[in-house]
């Protein structure tokens, strides 16, 4: 088969040229049009449901709003799991559903059933919604209103934001939602003055239900006058505050009562959960921009700045848009990462082959099918969805020196042929023979290197979906390279190599390098223990080193923005998390690398963040990397920050990354090894018996940093209606809570329309009458007979600790207990803790406990290598067996792995690197390119036996004459790979484990495939008798 | 064939590499609050950091509690200073001398009456100096002796009725201060407590205290609403923190007290509850430094260890 495609290839030349351009072209086309992120989109696949209820309490949150979306969600298809929070006023359910589920179908079942849902909340209890269409990667940008006059208040900000930036950027292609936050969302305040009332004898709710009646614009259909229709309209919206004034509440004996006359009607701004402030100053207006799932990054960032150029011009003088973090110099220095290690790894290898190969055209060859895998690399992308970003440039860098390989393999066949052939020879046939001889072992070598890294594909959740990317551009690029190898490389070798006219002499280096390696060989093939034993010796040091090596899961990719989380108690008020977020502003204001910081706290518009009003993301801008006094690098400005803000007194500092934060928010997974998850009802219950569970667990032995959930710590002021009282002054509960919920927390009456522009009406008592415990307690309460009670007589007003949020998992409540185990194994912990907790911590009926945490993970992914790895090697296996049909051969092949393995250790050990994942993947690599040269030199000490050499001179000679092509793909993937060595840009973090990897292996490897496989290989090679029936066969 | 079991081991050390559970990102510096309930660490702050967060800390000593109760009313005229005054015999109006907010003297002639047995005019007089607040009378009417004509009322002086509800009936009492507070920019006024009605109403089930107030501008408008707090309780003890000063952790009080490695917690036992000031039963001594106001901020402190649950470290 593999004869037939070279020779149909060689036959048609110019139809092979024109569909090798047709395929770069399209190749090139395809990668204009990729998508562009700065790192793999590793956010799980869900559809999040927010809803808003202002002033609800956890408890009632999750009873009235929580439970019945959950409840609607189950049983959809896909879903993996569903997880809530009931927070204060917001109730988020999270519905995961598997990673191979589109996006808009899921949205579109969880639309569908969020009907049946929105049906069971109470009236008034809010609408749910889904988030933006977007992921954890989507907020895009971010900006502030900068007010240079100091003229506008904070509401009048807002209102720009709202109803002029957010209206004009929501436009912008690939925008999916604007959402805003700080300042305070104008609002037509109506503050009852309660004694009023009572002097008029109006209720609150007669007060709500007058706003209403005089507040609205109907529309009556249309006359007829002259043939013409008129449209007839009705208008009687209230359009300013006076409209609002002379509202009238009842008329005594034609003496009408104004709204006025019981209430002050005022501007003012909305309850917010979220500020966001500005330098140690201040609070400014802040906006978001969220992108649309899958779109590209760039375009979108580069749309927006446009519109808000725009925007800008047509602001009210004073007043600018200002973005303080984009995504975009992300993507950009993570694709310029791999893009430039890309060229230069092009540049170098080209160079390497021009050294060894010793003429132009050769190398031309060889050099073209690194552009031609690239873009054929870049189709396939296209073609199954793959964005490019780090990891999937990265694969293609990684890759370079490996597209090369079969392509060398065969021009150097065809070179060698060439010298030998006789001048009448033609030269398509000296090129057909040359590439039959060596055709198959490309095919096997480039499916071996592409088999390798099938356990890549096996890896499920965050590691999976960062390295999947890299492992697929991989695949692809080989699978390029080989059809370049096969197809046309003999092609272009026909047309454009020519036999060396000097006759067959080497290049100088591979002269240079034969001179001292042909005594060495020699000594080898002659003391084969000796070669044994240097073998021993470094798979000995390999061990030994191993367990020095630390460990790690993934390097943290640097996104070049640092952001400070801080974390406050959970009662904290918000201004007191306000005040105290200045002052860590302050504090990080004095460095002087920092340009200006930038602090969100708590939530703005509902869509991207549901935290709480403790907790504080500051971002930090940094001036240009030359203003900075002495650190270097990211970590380095970390180091300083950490030592500048020392400890804060009543704050619990993190630093982390936009990106990272949000993406760990959605996962919400726990980072413990071990976490117990107690299901159960009653919240006080489940706190008891997790303390229970978490006292037996700590004195199990091996137990570390054992930690339960803290799930209360938000006070709350109980008004606990007492029925009896309310008896007695025949009043009704609804009475009591109506008062309760419009004099204390206010109820919208209604909207004023300013153009399109909507503001709500909010009827509340004036902040004297219910801005303390004491005042709650005395607001009054109408009772039949013009009787008027105080709160506190029909209800008990009491200070309680409340939960500060509520989770839920599986339409169950849980409580989490986390741990850590170490210095044993982590399987007889566990069933360890189980039969303790079982004896020790008899739980109530109802209530149970399921065991989870990194370590299920990491048992599955145990699971699953145990039969991915041996399969993979099975397969391995086979393919060198077919190839050589020898088992022998085929295990001095496998020979290869350990010793490359312990390069990549040694190298790793050496550069103070730790084992990861993406060092694992470099091991993976590594192995491909240790099988393939492997198979390089036992093909041609094979061909010399079949030529009846005897072995130890075969040994030497095949050694001496395949040094060149070993020492070639060798050398051309580590070159190829330096440029990710010694890259400082973003995102080299988690390249260069990888690079040291392969290049330290390659060398091991290749010593060791040069000096130690020639002295072994009498033991492996076939025995002269069965050589012979073998040809027979 | 050494050689191949050891390539059998590499494999699998590969899927070692891949699955180490060493790769947790446990922190190694975590620290363990364990079951420290009682034990708990001092928080030490800086002068600067006391001024940065607004922190003041004042040495302990004696002070006042005062309480009050506050309590919804309304402006009554003074019903000792208040005359009804009716015709002496029933007859035809023939003169109205007096319009409501008038100002009349004691023996000034508010009306002309014509008998209807006499058919004599006779001047309708009022008894006490005043404000007329009422009159139900008009030229020409028949006015009987069985209806009030005018009511005057002395406003020189106003009662102010505070609805007294059950549970407060014990402790206010006759002789308390109160202040009395209208709301709409008006001045608090203070009074004293002349009386509280013996029986509750039978509708209402509350009683009636009653505060004398001065009232020679007039602000005080019989028929307003005002909100009296009675200064029920007055004592002098010999140690007393601010409201300000109290925090609860783990579900006790404790005030935060200055100590050489730093600020602690030290439960106290609360007495009486003033309306700024709370009395100190135990738990605290004369003299000793505590934190009186911002205690929040070490609170905060104290507690940190348990709040970075549910996002990633």
């Amino acid at each position: 088969m593999i004869h037939r495609l070279i020779e149909i290839s060689l036959r048609n030349r110019l139809l092979m040229i024109v569909l090798a351009l047709i395929l770069m072209g399209s190749g090139y086309y395809t990668y204009t049009r990729l998508p562009v992120d700065a790192f793999p989109d590793v956010s799980p696949n869900l559809v999040q449901i927010f809803t808003l209820t202002e002033g609800l309490a956890p408890e009632e949150i999750e009873k009235f709003v929580t439970y019945p979306v959950e409840a609607a969600m189950t049983g959809l298809p896909g879903v993996e799991k569903i997880r809530s929070i009931s927070n204060f006023g917001l109730s988020v359910v999270n519905v995961y559903f598997e990673d191979k589920m589109d996006i808009y179908f899921a949205r579109q079942l969880v639309g569908e059933r969020l009907q049946e849902a929105r049906e069971q909340i109470p009236e008034g209890f809010g609408e749910p919604m889904m988030g933006p269409i977007s992921t954890g990667m989507g907020l895009v940008l971010f900006y502030y209103l900068e007010d240079t006059t100091g003229e506008y208040s904070l509401e009048e900000l807002r209102t720009i934001q709202d109803w002029l930036v957010k209206f004009h950027l929501q436009t912008v292609p690939g925008v999916t939602e604007v959402l805003g936050i700080g300042g305070f969302e104008k609002q037509f305040q109506v503050v009852i003055h309660p004694e009023e009332l009572i002097r008029f004898g109006v209720t609150l709710s007669e007060v709500v239900d007058r706003i209403r009646d005089n507040n609205l614009s109907v529309g009556a259909q249309f006359i007829e006058k002259n043939s013409e229709e008129f449209v007839v309209r009705s208008v009687g919206l209230a359009t300013s505050m006076d409209d609002l004034r002379s509202i009238v509440i009842k008329t005594d004996d034609g003496r009408p009562l104004f709204l006025n006359d019981v209430a002050d009607i005022q501007l003012g701004g909305a309850v917010r959960r979220g500020i966001q402030t500005r330098n140690g100053v201040g609070e400014v207006v802040s906006g978001m921009v969220i992108k649309l799932f899958g779109t590209n990054s760039s375009t979108v960032i580069a749309g927006v700045e446009a519109r808000l150029e725009e925007i800008n011009r047509i602001l009210p003088p004073g007043v600018r848009v200002v973005p303080y973090y984009e995504q975009k110099s992300l993507v950009e220095a993570a694709v310029r990462t791999v893009t430039s290690a890309l060229v230069q790894g092009i540049v170098l290898v080209t160079l390497v082959l021009l050294v060894f190969m010793g003429g132009f055209r050769p190398s031309l060859v060889v050099a073209v099918a690194i552009p031609f895998s690239v873009l054929f690399a870049f189709l396939l992308m296209g073609y199954f969805r793959i964005s490019a970003n780090l990891m999937s440039l990265g694969g293609l860098a990684i890759a370079i020196g490996m597209m090369v390989d079969g392509t060398i393999v065969i021009v150097e066949n065809i070179d060698r042929m060439l010298r030998e052939a006789g001048p009448r020879e033609s030269r398509l046939v000296v090129v057909t023979r040359a590439c039959h001889e060596v055709g198959r072992p490309i095919l096997f070598a480039i499916s071996i290197i592409i088999i390798v890294f099938l356990p890549l594909f096996t890896l499920q959740g965050v590691e999976g979906k960062t390295f999947r990317p890299l492992a697929y551009t991989v695949a692809f690029a080989m699978f390029g390279s080989l059809i370049f190898a096969l197809m046309l490389a003999p092609m272009l070798g026909h047309m454009v190599m020519r036999p060396p006219k000097t006759g067959g002499k080497e290049a100088w280096i591979v002269r240079a390098l034969l001179k001292p390696y042909r005594p060495v060989v020699t000594f080898f093939v002659h003391h084969r223990w000796v070669a044994v034993g240097l073998a021993a010796v470094l798979l000995l040091a390999g061990a030994l080193v191993f367990p020095r090596l630390g460990s790690e899961f993934t390097p943290k990719l640097r996104e070049g923005t640092i952001v400070v989380r801080l974390t406050m108690a959970p009662s904290i008020s918000l201004e007191e998390s306000k005040r105290t977020t200045l002052i860590v502003e302050r504090r990080l204001r004095r460095i002087s690398e920092v340009r200006e910081v930038v602090t969100r706290i708590g939530r703005g518009e509902v869509g991207a963040h549901s935290d709480p009003i403790n907790s504080a993301e500051i971002y930090v801008l940094l001036k240009p990397k030359e203003e900075w006094r002495e650190a270097g690098s990211q970590e380095e400005i970390e180091d300083v920050i950490r030592e500048e803000l020392g400890n804060v007194p009543g704050v619990l500092v993190n630093l982390t990354q936009p990106i990272e934060m949000t993406v760990d928010e959605l996962l919400e997974g726990v980072r413990a090894e071990l976490a117990i998850k107690l299901f159960g009802d009653d919240l006080d219950v489940l706190r008891r018996e997790a303390d229970n569970v978490a006292s037996v667990i700590r004195r199990i032995r091996g137990a570390a940093d054992v930690q339960v959930d803290q799930v209360s710590g938000a006070p709350q002021l109980l008004v606990r209606i007492d029925r009896g009282a309310i008896a007695r002054y025949g009043i009704n509960v609804s009475d009591v809570q109506e008062v309760v919920r419009a004099a204390v927390g206010g109820v919208v009456a209604g909207e004023i329309f300013e153009g399109i522009r909507r503001f709500d009406i909010l009827v509340r008592y004036e902040p004297e009458a219910r801005n303390t415990a004491d005042a709650i307690r005395h607001v009054l309460i109408n009772a039949p007979g013009h009787v008027k009670v105080p709160l506190d007589e029909l209800a008990s007003v009491e200070e309680i600790i409340g939960p500060r949020q509520i989770t839920r998992e599986d339409n169950q409540r849980f409580i989490t207990i986390q741990c850590n185990v170490v210095d044993r194994d982590i399987g007889s912990f566990v069933e360890e803790a189980q039969a303790a907790i079982g004896e020790e911590a008899a739980l109530p009926p109802g209530y149970l406990v399921k065991w989870g945490g990194q370590f299920r993970l990491q048992q599955e992914a145990n699971k699953r290598l145990t039969v991915v790895v041996p399969a993979t090697l099975l397969v391995i296996f086979l393919l060198l067996f077919s190839s050589f049909q020898s088992l022998q051969n085929s295990l001095l092949i496998l020979l290869n792995i350990p010793l490359a393995l312990v390069g990549g250790i040694a190298a790793l050990w050496i550069t103070g690197q730790n084992l990861s994942v993406p060092a694992s993947v470099g091991f993976i690599a590594l192995f491909g390119i240790a099988l393939e040269n492997g198979m390089v030199l036992v093909m041609y000490l094979n061909q010399l036996l079949r030529e009846g050499v005897p072995v130890d001179e075969a040994s030497v000679r095949g050694a001496l004459l395949r040094m060149r092509p070993v020492l070639m793909t060798a050398t051309t993937t580590a070159l190829g790979l330096i440029p990710l060595l010694v890259a400082q840009g973003t995102g080299s973090e988690v390249q260069r484990p990888l690079a040291t990897v392969v290049v330290g292996g390659l060398f091991t490897s290749t010593l060791l495939t040069l000096l130690v496989i020639p002295a072994v290989y009498k033991w492996f090679a076939h025995a002269p008798a069965q050589e012979k029936s073998t040809r027979t066969a | 064939m050494n050689e191949f079991t050891k390539m059998i081991l590499a494999f699998p050390a590969l899927a070692l590499l891949l699955s180490t559970p060493a790769w947790g990102e446990g922190e190694p510096g975590h620290v363990d609050e364990g079951d420290g309930h009682d034990e708990h660490e001092a928080v030490q702050l800086t002068d600067a950091e006391l001024e940065e967060f607004g922190i003041e800390v004042i040495p302990a000593k004696a002070g006042t509690i005062e309480q009050y109760v506050s309590l919804p009313g309304e402006v009554r005229p003074n019903a000792d200073r208040l005359a009804h005054i009716v015709p002496r015999y029933s007859g035809i109006v023939t003169e109205v001398l007096a319009n409501i907010g008038d100002h009349v003297k004691r023996g000034q002639a508010l009306a002309v009456i014509e008998s209807d047995e006499s058919l004599a005019p006779f001047e309708m007089k009022t008894m006490i100096g005043g404000t007329v607040i009422a009159k139900h009378i008009a030229l020409g009417e028949t006015v009987s002796r069985e209806k009030d004509a005018f009511i005057i009322a002395d406003l020189s002086a106003v009662w102010i009725e505070l609805t007294v509800y059950q549970r407060d009936l014990d402790r206010v009492r006759v002789g308390q201060k109160a202040k009395i507070f209208v709301g709409h920019r008006l001045e608090e006024e203070s009074g004293i407590v002349d009386y509280i009605t013996p029986v509750v109403d039978e509708v209402t089930r509350t009683a009636t205290a009653r505060v004398v107030l001065r009232n020679r501008e007039g602000r005080w408008r019989p028929g307003m609403f005002v909100t009296g707090k009675v200064l029920v309780d007055k004592i002098d003890v010999p140690l007393v923190v601010p409201r300000t000063a109290l925090h609860s952790v783990e579900e006790q009080t404790v005030v935060f007290i200055e100590t050489d490695e730093g600020f602690m917690p030290r439960q106290v036992e609360t007495g009486r509850m003033g309306d700024t000031n709370v009395e100190i039963l135990s738990g605290l001594s004369a003299g000793t430094r505590y934190v009186s106001s911002g205690g929040f901020t070490i609170k905060a402190e104290l507690g940190k260890e348990s709040f970075g649950e549910g996002h990633g470290h």
